[in-house]
């Protein structure tokens, strides 16, 4: 809008009366547009900000590095919105299934003891390949697919 | 201030010889009648088009085409990025009035027979700016990858394939293969974010030019009175001033669009999963869709689909040529078929949109 | 004769050698179908209508050639059931019984067999006791046993090996008497060792199922019922009260009456008659009890294997209910890190003092119900409240309070936080991470219903405050979403006003242009 003050200067160069009305009603106007901008500037400015998060649903996931991996122990890691665990048993076979206890939703783990996957909770039992064989979980945990690169172990949803 | 201003202009005009375009535009006059109010439309898509480039130029900074990433980034951008639900709500919002203000500007130019010589080049890059947004619509209706989008876009393939001969390749091409995959997701991709932008842009410049050179199309009722009669307003500032007093309307429309109603996110696409209910195309292609459906399933010896394909091929290609059939006219005479056509025309995409969403 | 006499021995020795592993489970019949007539009734045996069938009175020559010979087939077939109606030799061995020629009689051009063949006998006893109706299956009322057998697990042991079960390796041969006669191997007095021939054998039963146990007629011994069976009481369960009878299945057979599902019917098929279990001083509420239980809806309602049936504690063969001592181990083969603190606890030893049963002192036995936070408390129903006072006098009483505290603050903060984030969700608001780090909180509550085993505040609190802490987060999510939503709103307001302001000045400054054009000012 200040192109069409600045056109009608150009039209009308030396305007004596009316000129602190016009004026006044210019400077809200200028107050207007800086209101205007300011409302449509922020949330893009904002926007464009690094968010705090980064992204998080996943398909497959870096789980660890191969080197931090002794055989016979497991890493429970964060896959997606759900934990996760990753297994090197003695054999040096890497193996890798949710980390949802199929009984009651607890987090799994790795006891290098009995060489099974253990629920503290109540004391349920799956084997190396996840199936449920004591204590109360009704279900085998849903295997995951293990592959390597490099020195990344990446753990994906079959 | 004003001195400021003055400074400024000096400057350019140093460096730029601007004092011809200034001189046109004070002498520029839009007709003041009683259709004055559609005169508006124009700048009011042009507007909405605007609005989707800045949005849409946001959302390219976290937006992820592919199969683990669409669908992720934009719940991303809709839930962690701040007004990312913003954003993407306008986007969503504007680009369906965008295509509803273009369709009214385009009626109000057809009504008023804005067209007529020498504006058939104005009319003719209008229909191909409606069509490349009716491209950007279909184009960008799948990114978001949800399970709507996709089997809109499916069914909306499938019945570009019915077309003979041509039908199936240009599907194929379009789908990047003989399904929607994320192939198809990378290609709307590339059209959505460069190659309609880019063209839409070149004919946009084209379109702009055309009426600012030709000015404002005079109301035909205006050969029939005497020039005294005939009232006008500058075009500058009076009727760009309107201009954007109305886009500050529409803003504020699109503002409280988006955040009282904001755009569903959907289910992410399961290409496995069998299509819901209710698949139905964006509301602007409904029209056609929902014709589709009355035609029967053989007409001979060719499919109903086919011949309801060609009908609106061959509608389409009448209603792009209307400056050439309505030759006869163009000196003043009136031409009621013209308005009769129209009428039809619009009452036949309400009555089938209303059908449709019902 | 002279092939006869050479035949006979060696067909003893076979009779002899086939019924005796098996003289096992007719009387089942009777026994397992009727509990509240459990003595067997009396299975009417019947002969065949065959041509050949004397009639009583009718001069059998068989017999009288092979009694002369002190045959002991013949003996033993003298007070046979089958004898006393009407059943000839021949009607099972063929032969012409009418001729006192031992060529004539024993002619095969007859249809002598000798020896039936060991798989071929369900058939020869199923022409009387099958599907096949007469004036001889009506007159003495015979039951298709034959139908029952077929597809039972008996049977297939016959189709693999001659020597698995058929009819007279329970019933016995030659000798058959009623079912409710106690000298017929399958009369409840003696069924039990019937079975026992085979499957007490373990050289036996490699044959055919090597890893099935031996040990039955060992642990049924030492159960109730085997006790009371021993002093003589033939109304308790033998083996054919569970197992049935001709239809044996095995275990794993979800038909079979002691596949896991079906065992509680079972059990109650005698436990839960009131009529029947007068005599013995025991309850007969245990089943009625049992349905309503946790354990009862997993097992039949939700078709949960893993949920624990009758024997799971009182043991099958070995029937007996735990001992006060033991209760806590039985538990204990599910409930395992419950009875790890349970024994750590200081109730382990005052309740072992009191000779209180463990586990169910506070959840009972057969009516096991689910838990809920009110169990903690100084009221009834609450068990704590049978010893406990919310009195000074009571060591226990502020610890008790603190674990109620954390158990309602557990579930009052995950209540709170789902109800928040409900409400920010139907706001519009995306909350579902918060939504899934609740299902911590779940896990706290499921590891702090663990812990209250303990019966000590701070192990409770370990488990439970992680919980709490995450409710508490997830509820400050939805607060925060709440408030987002609102600053949105305002946000709205806000820009709505700036603009329209910005659009009101923009209309005055239009008009004041087009006034001056029309010169009204200058």
């Amino acid at each position: 809008m200040n192109a069409f003050t600045l056109w009608e200067h150009r039209m009308e160069p030396a305007p004596k009366q009316g000129m602190s009305r016009r004026s006044f009603l210019d400077t809200l106007l200028g107050i207007g547009a800086v209101g205007w901008l300011g409302t449509v500037l922020y949330p893009v400015v904002e926007y464009l900000k690094t968010p705090a998060l980064s992204e998080a649903e996943v398909t497959s996931v870096v789980a660890a590095n191969i080197k931090n991996l002794k055989p016979n122990t497991g890493v429970v890691f964060k896959f997606g919105h759900d934990p996760a665990i990753l297994i090197l048993g003695s054999d040096g076979k890497l193996r890798a299934f949710s980390g949802v206890c199929t009984h009651l939703e607890c987090t799994v783990q790795y006891r290098p003891d009995l060489q099974k996957i253990w629920c503290a909770c109540h004391n349920g039992m799956y084997d190396l390949n996840g199936r449920n064989i004591a204590g109360p979980p009704p279900r085998p945990l849903v295997e995951y697919k293990v592959s390597q690169k490099g020195d990344d172990v990446i753990v994906s949803k079959v | 201030m004003p001195n400021v201003l003055q400074k400024a202009q000096e400057w350019i005009r140093e460096r730029l010889n601007i004092d011809p375009v200034i001189e046109f535009a004070s002498h520029k006059t839009v007709p003041a009648w009683k259709g004055s109010f559609w005169y508006y439309f124009g700048g009011v898509s042009l507007f909405f088009f605007i609005v989707q480039v800045a949005t849409g130029i946001l959302l390219l900074m976290y937006y992820q085409p592919g199969e683990k990433t669409a669908f992720e980034s934009v719940r991303f951008i809709v839930t962690k990025v701040k007004f990312g639900w913003l954003v993407r709500s306008i986007h969503s919002w504007a680009a369906n009035l965008f295509i509803l203000s273009i369709f009214i500007h385009m009626f109000s130019v057809f009504f008023t027979k804005a067209f007529r010589r020498p504006r058939e080049l104005t009319w003719y890059s209008g229909f191909i700016l409606l069509a490349l947004a009716l491209g950007f619509g279909f184009s960008g209706y799948l990114l978001p990858w949800n399970t709507l989008a996709y089997f809109a876009t499916k069914v909306g393939t499938t019945i570009v394939a019915v077309v003979p001969v041509i039908g199936g390749p240009i599907m194929q091409f379009l789908r990047e293969g003989k399904d929607v995959t994320t192939a198809t997701l990378t290609r709307f991709y590339g059209l959505h974010v460069a190659i309609f932008p880019a063209i839409f842009t070149a004919v946009l410049a084209l379109h702009m030019l055309l009426i600012q050179t030709q000015g404002m199309h005079e109301p035909e009722s205006w050969k029939t009175i005497p020039a005294s009669q005939r009232k006008s307003m500058p075009f500058f500032p009076n009727f760009i001033l309107r201009d954007v007093l109305l886009w500050l309307i529409v803003l504020n429309v699109l503002a409280i669009l988006a955040v009282l109603f904001p755009w569903e996110l959907g289910t992410k696409v399961d290409p496995f999963a069998p299509a819901p209910g209710g698949i139905k195309p964006e509301w602007y292609f409904l029209f056609m869709y929902q014709a589709l459906k009355y035609f029967p399933a053989k007409m001979g010896p060719v499919d109903g689909e086919v011949v309801g394909i060609i009908f609106f091929g061959i509608a389409g290609l009448l209603w792009f040529l209307v400056p050439l059939w309505d030759a006869k006219t163009p000196q003043g005479a009136r031409n009621r078929v013209i308005n009769y056509v129209g009428i039809g025309v619009v009452i036949f995409m309400i009555v089938l949109t209303a059908v449709g969403v019902r | 004769m002279t092939t006869v006499r050479r035949w006979i021995p060696i067909a003893a020795a076979l009779a002899a050698l086939v019924a005796a592993p098996f003289v096992a489970r007719a009387q089942s019949d009777s026994a397992a179908a009727k509990p509240e007539a459990p003595a067997p009734a009396a299975a009417a045996p019947a002969p065949s209508t065959s041509q050949t069938a004397a009639q009583p009175g009718t001069r059998d020559e068989c017999m009288t050639c092979h009694l002369d010979q002190d045959s002991p087939e013949a003996i033993a077939y003298k007070h046979d059931i089958h004898r006393e109606r009407g059943v000839t030799c021949a009607d099972c061995h063929g032969g012409d019984p009418h001729s006192d020629d031992q060529d004539a009689a024993m002619n095969k051009a007859k249809g002598f067999i000798g020896v039936p063949k060991k798989q071929k006998i369900p058939l020869l006893c199923g022409s009387c006791h099958g599907a096949q109706e007469s004036g001889f299956t009506s007159r003495y009322k015979l039951k298709n046993v034959l139908a029952d057998y077929h597809g039972s697990a008996h049977e297939r042991s016959l189709e693999a090996n001659p020597n698995g079960a058929q009819c007279i390796s329970c019933h016995g041969v030659h000798g058959i008497v009623s079912v409710t006669d106690p000298k017929s191997p399958v009369h409840p007095s003696r069924v039990v060792d019937t079975c026992a021939k085979c499957h007490g054998d373990a050289r036996y039963m490699r044959d055919f199922n090597p890893s099935l146990p031996v040990d039955q007629k060992e642990k049924y011994l030492t159960s109730i019922h085997g006790q009371r069976h021993a002093k003589g009481d033939w109304k308790v369960a033998t083996c054919v009260s569970c197992h049935s009878n001709h239809n044996v299945q095995q275990v794993k057979d979800p038909r079979s009456p002691v596949y896991p599902t079906q065992i509680p019917a079972t059990c109650a098929r005698c436990h839960a008659n009131e009529k029947y279990m007068a005599g013995y001083d025991i309850p007969t509420t245990q089943y009625r009890d049992y349905k309503e239980s946790v354990h009862g809806v997993a097992l039949l309602k939700k078709s949960d294997l893993n949920a624990p049936a009758c024997n799971s504690c009182h043991g099958n063969h070995g029937a007996a209910p735990p001992g006060v001592a033991s209760v806590i181990a039985v538990c204990g083969q599910c409930h395992q890190s419950n009875e790890e603190l349970y024994q750590k606890s200081p109730h382990q030893a005052v309740f072992a003092g009191k000779k209180l049963p463990g586990c169910v002192v506070c959840h009972s036995n057969h009516g096991v119900k689910p838990t809920s936070d009110a169990m903690v408390a100084f009221v009834k129903p609450s068990p704590c409240a049978d010893c406990h006072r919310n009195d000074p006098s009571d060591k226990a009483a502020p610890a008790m309070l603190r674990i109620r505290g954390l158990l309602d603050s557990l579930t009052a903060g995950q209540k709170e936080a789902e109800a928040i984030l409900e409400r920010a969700e139907n706001l519009g608001m995306d909350v579902s991470d918060a939504q899934y780090s609740l299902k911590d909180v779940n896990q706290a509550r499921v590891k702090a219903r663990v812990a209250i085993h303990s019966f000590e505040e701070k192990e409770f609190e370990e488990a439970a405050r992680p919980g709490i802490v995450v409710a508490a987060t997830a509820h400050a999510a939805g607060e925060e979403a709440i408030k987002e939503h609102r600053f949105r709103r305002q946000g709205l307001v806000v820009s709505t006003l700036i603009v329209t302001l910005a659009a009101l000045l923009l209309w005055l400054k239009i008009r004041q242009i087009e006034r001056r054009q029309r010169g009204e000012i200058v």
